[in-house]
């Protein structure tokens, strides 16, 4: 569909063979019997390995290395320190506002900004000895005050993460859609929230990886990665290694886990790279677990919110104000990307007719943000949710109820919400009713009455969010009144092959995996086109070097970009396999369709020839094939991103850049002991709307998964650092992600309203869940103690916070019940 | 996260134990089941020069009666342990703590007397052992001494262990007749080390409190006895109220150093709490509600 | 401080992995999960935080499931150990319990999959016939990050019934459906 074209009415989608089964994944046997190769595990002849040696302090100026010790012990091949790699390789890609005045490099250069971060790195023999010889590299460091309150740094310029900078504050603007002041002028209520994000991360199991193989011979660098392969951009990451980008491949690896900690990830690969430049063999950088909390791309939002909502006396809401402060750490490389997710459903469901949104970006001696499913729309979705929360309560009007008032009627998709960005489709009210049904609110609401008689603190907590998927590339930029350029590609590509016997193989140009299941969602969608089974379809991936544009997984939008890329590659090969059957059925190739895997002609069912016949044609039997065709069966597609518009010049329209809104409704019921502030999940049920499913089974898998990871996100999981700067949950013994006994067992419904823009109807589902458990778990937890008046405004809710404010609200041990 | 480099000493024999840390002295670490060792050797916050394997000693693996005590030997694991029968039937306050010591992995190769010896302030048996007037055996060249639990513990990771001595033994008395016991503990997370936790038994003489011994673990440098709370219980029959102004004695004087999971003050709030639901179920089960 | 490899003592040792013999030559210091990964190429257990809480590493010892990241190799001298790849009984057949797994989609990025699977094996072996929430506490030993374990009990639930019904029957299990 070309750009801002009209929207179609919506097409169920039709009599489909593979789509919508859930059926056994192709990936999964290799990773079952630990065969699955993940980077760490590869091997290489002489192949060396790295070891970073970290900073000690938050804000210190390196006044010199000292690496000679280090240098002298067996079995080191080298050192490298900032200075001497700022001579190697240029800075990192970098989308921040100023990227002249925050650079990020590989390594820290003159001053180190946050615990952690890389100053010098060591190549030997093996991770041991490179360890061993860390502790011999001497830095002189001259401590200086760390910056660790965002709000204060905000202020402050006598301290600075970034001297250049002159700020903190990377970037501050005022965004305003529609008549904001009007509609709060006219509103008969105005609810405000003071809400904190605290600072969690993706932290998959699986570090950041990459072996770099220079070859002196070529001068090609290999990079083997389990960062995203985007071919789409890798020209950056050669230009800073300084290798020409057709002489550099990046080879992508399944990663254990990604959640967004694998996006970007520029230092691990840019680290191995040089380490191989440098030194002529294969390098290995492989995180270890230490590196990847202190100085791996995946913390995640940490921020500061004011927000109001303008609503009329019967809970009408007519707009919202929001105004955001962000702790990004020392450095900005992803720009404000994750406030632009947040603006693509700041409005949430909801008719709300303007809105305005201030975003203040403030660096700090933090580790620099990466990105973490819901890539910032979590948040937003959290603030919006909570005060949706507190209006319902203010108006003493049911949590589902105010919602339902104020739902996008299914008639009005595609909608266009005040920021531009447009909902394809959704029937909100239905997945409410679903989810209310599925839960048995009715049912467990009485029971809470009773369990409140017990003296039991029980709570039911109720939201129904959106889910944008299928970024386009305009939100990199529509930030800036003058963008250096204007991109307006996220293309995915793939080559579809079929053999000689038929046989089809399908080259993906993005990350292969990292348990989002897209060898099963190209294996089912190939499936689809061509009625085999999927787990006879060969899948493989091709590297950066020579690769079609891909930007890979991101946004949740790979199986949508997939579903268009193989319709199209596969319509082609079909188009030329039509010619051939109609050649040799000597009929007009108009009247020859496709049936169950096989040509025919329309109405004579016994002229057949099956595909495999027709392949076999196509590739032995040169003469026997049309005029004008050559050998061969494949084709390559690159598919565009379904629907972009432009943002306006004076940026109070951003245009549609986040079109496929998915959207899901949570419930949670748990039970809070006041003496301990533990918080336990007694039910939970969600229902999702994510378009037309292609593998239920896994997609409910994302959602169960993510779901566990809001949870945690809710009451367990933060960074923390204190007031000096130092990072105290460096280990999995303090950063408390959930065992099996802290996440609940999940109901799980479905609602399936198709996209009308895309392939099958097909919308992302990868992020699914996490943008939806902690606005459900708050309004649980403000539920269980209501007595109390508590409203969760700040997460994690920790035990020692929830008993904190039970304190706070007069209601210490004391009162506790017996 | 790869450990410096350290000479391995493998031994067979308690006796070969002893001569090679005693030649080895303030350099020799021992290497028991290694769940705390070696991650902190891992981060190289341990970098011990000799490791002195004693795994291999077969004649330290033992779970047995002596004596009218539970005996177990250095290498003694808490997997088997909290399965084997004579702990089951003396010591249940011993075995209902192991469940909340890390998880079966880690049980399978961590020992009792290890986290004795190793002292971690959080740990779970340090207190159990103090509650129970375990005593343990502290093996050197020179011979044997036994030490009360109670006197062992110095500081956090500090113990009365000189260098050169292997703890050979930790032997609890078995449980009285008829006596109540509780382990309660709060944690973030399943397994994880407790934000508070009480180690209680209680031993009823009709229903008057004969003899009780409460413990509080993770609120202080070492496990910390309750006495003020003991002695008020003594000769009472506790109902709410005195549990909850044991309790609140229990805690009067502690002030646990704060961490990410918990201050000072919730600390408290929370050891509080633990000690009450630990007084309350040992009082239950002495008074028949769980009898083993 | 720390002594480097080209001066450090080196231990032999003999080592059954998977049914098979090995003697090795290790630096003490070598961690068991380096050795099996490194040394033998078994690369399917992986070190998810090398401080013994994720249980990415897990084998079985012996019989019994530890966390091959708080081992030295040196230690395993003498020892069976079977990892994950030394589960299925063949190229053509998985084991019951990686059946479970793949039916149930009990796995997503299959990082923590062989230690869930060997700790799936350890605990229906002591329990054929675990409720929800028995297998719910055997796999809470082991972190996922991708599943939210839901998948990953069902897949135990699953497994426990392939092996009751297996052990009856003595028949080979389902193939794939
Ligand atoms: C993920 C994880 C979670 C954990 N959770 C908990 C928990 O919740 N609660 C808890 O209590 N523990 C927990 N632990 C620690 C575990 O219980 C350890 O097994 C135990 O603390 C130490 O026992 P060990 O045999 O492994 O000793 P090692 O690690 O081998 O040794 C610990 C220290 O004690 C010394 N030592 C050991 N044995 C002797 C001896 N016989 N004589 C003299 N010195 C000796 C060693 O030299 C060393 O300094 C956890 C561990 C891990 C990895």
């Amino acid at each position: 569909m070309s750009r801002g074209a009209e929207i179609p009415k919506i097409q169920a989608p039709r009599d489909l063979k593979w789509i919508g089964r859930s059926t056994r994944r192709v990936e999964d046997p290799k990773y079952l019997r630990g065969l699955g190769r993940y980077v760490a595990d590869l091997e290489f002849p002489g192949m060396l390995h790295a070891a970073i040696v970290r900073s000690p302090h938050p804000h210190a100026r390196i006044l010199g290395i000292d690496a000679e010790a280090a240098r002298q012990i067996p079995g080191v091949v080298a050192v490298v320190t900032g200075a001497e790699a700022a001579e190697l390789v240029d800075p990192l890609p970098d989308s921040g506002p100023a990227p002249d005045r925050h650079v990020f490099r590989v390594l820290a250069l003159d001053k180190v900004r946050y615990v952690g971060e890389g100053v010098a790195l060591v190549i030997a023999e093996s991770r041991y000895i490179a360890e061993d010889a860390r502790d011999y590299v001497d830095v002189d460091y001259e401590p200086l005050d760390p910056i660790v309150d965002p709000i204060a740094a905000g202020q402050d310029t006598s301290n600075l993460v970034h001297d250049a900078l002159g700020s903190n504050v990377a970037y501050d603007r005022t965004f305003t859609f529609g008549d904001v002041e009007r509609h709060f002028a006219e509103a008969d209520i105005v609810v405000r929230d003071r809400l904190h994000w605290r600072r969690g991360a993706a932290m998959p199991l699986d570090n950041g990886g990459a072996v770099g193989i220079y070859d002196p011979a070529t001068g090609e660098l290999t990079i083997h990665a389990n960062s995203i392969s985007m071919t789409w951009f890798a020209f950056a990451l050669a230009a800073t290694l300084r290798i020409p980008s057709n002489k550099f491949d990046v080879i992508s690896y399944a990663s254990g886990g990604s959640f967004g900690a694998r996006f970007c990830n520029w230092r691990v690969l840019v680290t191995a790279g040089l380490a191989s430049k440098l030194t002529g063999r294969p390098v290995k950088y492989s995180e270890d677990r230490l590196d990847h909390i202190t100085n791996g791309d995946q913390h995640a939002s940490d921020r500061y919110y004011d927000v109001e909502l303008a609503l009329t006396r019967d809970g009408i809401f007519r707009s919202l104000k929001t105004d955001v402060i962000d702790d990004y750490g020392a450095y900005c490389h992803l720009g404000v990307g994750t406030h632009g997710n947040a603006m693509a459903q700041v409005t949430g469901a909801y008719r709300i007719e303007s809105t305005v949104y201030r975003v203040r970006a403030v660096l700090t001696n933090k580790t620099q943000q990466g990105a973490y499913r819901g890539f910032g729309a979590e948040v937003a979705n959290w603030a919006i949710e909570r005060l949706v929360d507190k209006a319902a309560r203010q108006l003493d009007i049911d949590p589902a109820e105010i919602r339902r008032k104020n739902f996008i009627q299914p008639e009005q998709f595609p909608y266009h919400i005040p920021t531009g960005n447009m909902y394809d489709s959704g029937d909100y009210e239905r997945v409410l009713d679903h989810a209310l049904e599925l839960f048995g609110y009715d049912h467990w609401r009485a029971e809470q009455a009773r369990m409140r008689a017990d003296g039991r603190r029980v709570g039911i907590g109720l939201v129904s969010c959106q889910e944008r998927s299928v970024y386009s590339a305009t939100e990199f930029w529509f930030w800036y009144d003058d963008p250096a350029v204007q991109t307006t590609s996220t293309p995915e590509g793939v080559k579809l092959t079929a053999d000689a016997l038929g046989n089809l193989t399908v080259t993906l140009h993005s990350t292969p995996f990292w348990g989002n299941s897209s060898d099963t969602m190209a294996a089912m969608l190939v499936a689809e086109e061509f009625d085999v089974d999927p787990a006879t379809v060969g899948i493989e991936y091709h590297g950066t070097k020579g690769g079609l544009p891909a930007a890979g997984p991101g946004g949740s939008r790979l199986t949508v970009m997939y579903a268009g890329a193989i319709r199209g590659a596969a319509t082609k090969i079909k188009d030329k396999a039509r010619r051939i059957a109609a050649q040799q059925f000597e009929a007009d190739p108009e009247d020859v369709e496709w049936v169950d895997g096989g040509f025919q002609v329309r109405g004579t069912p016994d002229v057949r020839k099956e595909f495999g016949e027709i392949a076999m044609a196509a590739h032995l039997f040169a003469t026997e094939l049309p005029e004008g065709l050559q050998s061969g069966l494949e084709a390559s597609h690159v598919y565009d991103h379904p629907y972009t518009t432009m943002p306006s010049k004076d940026r109070t329209d951003l245009g549609v850049f986040y079109p496929c809104m998915g959207h899901a409704c949570h419930i949670a019921m748990v039970e809070v002991d006041v003496e301990t502030g533990g918080v336990k999940v007694l039910r939970y049920a969600a229902v999702h709307d994510a378009g037309t499913m292609v593998n239920p089974r896994s997609l409910e898998g994302q959602i169960i998964g993510g779901t566990a990871q809001g949870i945690a996100t809710a009451l367990l999981e933060e960074l923390v650092y204190d007031d000096q700067g130092q990072l105290l949950s460096s280990s999995f013994t303090d950063f408390l992600m959930p065992t099996a006994m802290e996440v609940p067992e999940l109901d799980i419904g479905h609602e399936e309203t198709p996209s009308p823009i895309t392939e099958y109807g097909i919308k992302g589902g990868g992020e699914a869940g996490r943008m939806m458990a902690p606005g459900a778990m708050s309004a649980a937890i403000d539920d269980a103690l209501v007595d109390y008046g508590i409203h969760v405004a700040e997460l994690p809710a920790t035990p020692e916070r929830i008993v904190r404010w039970i304190g706070e609200a007069g209601g210490g041990a004391g009162s506790a019940p017996r | 996260m790869k450990p410096a480099a350290f000479e391995y000493h493998r031994v067979g024999t308690t006796a070969e134990a002893v001569a090679v840390l005693d030649q080895l002295g303030e350099d020799g670490r021992v290497l028991a089941g290694g769940q705390s060792l070696v991650p902190l050797m891992n981060f190289r916050l341990a970098q011990p020069e000799h490791l002195v394997d004693i795994n291999g000693v077969g004649e330290l693996g033992y779970v047995r009666h002596d004596d009218g005590m539970l005996a177990l030997g250095a290498t003694a694991r808490q997997a088997h342990v909290a399965a084997a029968e004579p702990a089951r039937s003396d010591v249940p306050l011993l075995v209902e703590a192991l469940g909340f010591v890390a998880h079966p992995p880690i049980r399978h190769r961590g020992t009792v007397v290890g986290s004795i010896a190793h002292a971690d302030p959080a740990a779970e048996l340090p207190s159990v052992a103090v509650a129970c007037h375990a005593s343990l055996t502290l093996t050197s060249r020179a011979g044997s001494r036994d030490v009360a639990a109670e006197d062992f513990f110095l500081g956090p990771f500090e113990t009365l262990l000189a260098p050169g001595e292997l703890v050979t033994e930790v032997r609890f008395p078995p449980s009285a007749p008829g006596a109540g016991w509780a382990f309660v503990e709060f944690a973030r997370r399943h397994g994880d080390f407790a934000i508070a936790g009480a180690a209680v038994t209680l031993a009823l003489d009709g229903d008057r409190v004969a003899d009780a011994s409460i413990v509080l673990c993770a609120v202080g440098p070492r496990p910390l006895r309750a006495d003020r709370a003991e002695a008020l219980l003594l000769g009472q029959a506790p109902d709410a109220e005195l549990i909850a102004e044991a309790a609140e004695r229990a805690v009067a004087d502690l002030a646990p150093g704060a961490d990410i999971h918990g201050g000072t003050e919730y600390r408290i709030g929370v050891a509080r709490v633990q000690v009450r639901r630990a007084i309350t179920l040992a009082l239950e089960r002495a008074n028949g509600g769980d009898r083993r | 401080m720390t002594a480097s490899a080209s001066n450090a003592q080196t231990l032999p040792i003999t080592v059954t992995v998977n049914g098979r013999a090995y003697e090795l030559a290790l630096e003490p210091r070598k961690l068991l999960a380096d050795v099996l990964r490194q040394d033998l190429g078994l690369t399917g257990l992986n070190i998810g935080c090398a401080h013994g809480v994720c249980g990415s590493c897990t084998i079985l010892l012996d019989g019994e499931t530890v966390r091959s990241c708080t081992l030295f190799g040196v230690q395993a001298d003498g020892a069976e150990i079977t990892t994950i790849e030394g589960v299925a009984p063949s190229f053509e057949e998985l084991h019951p319990v990686q059946e479970a797994f793949w039916a149930q989609q009990g796995l997503q990025c299959g990082y923590c999959t062989p230690g869930m699977v060997l700790r799936t094996i350890e605990l229906l072996r002591e329990n054929p016939d675990p409720t929800r929430e028995q297998a719910r506490e055997a796999i809470a030993s082991n972190l996922c990050r991708c599943t939210g374990y839901q998948f990953i009990v069902d897949a135990v639930i699953d497994a426990a019934a392939r092996l009751r019904s297996a052990a009856q029957q003595e028949e080979p299990d389902e193939s794939r459906s």
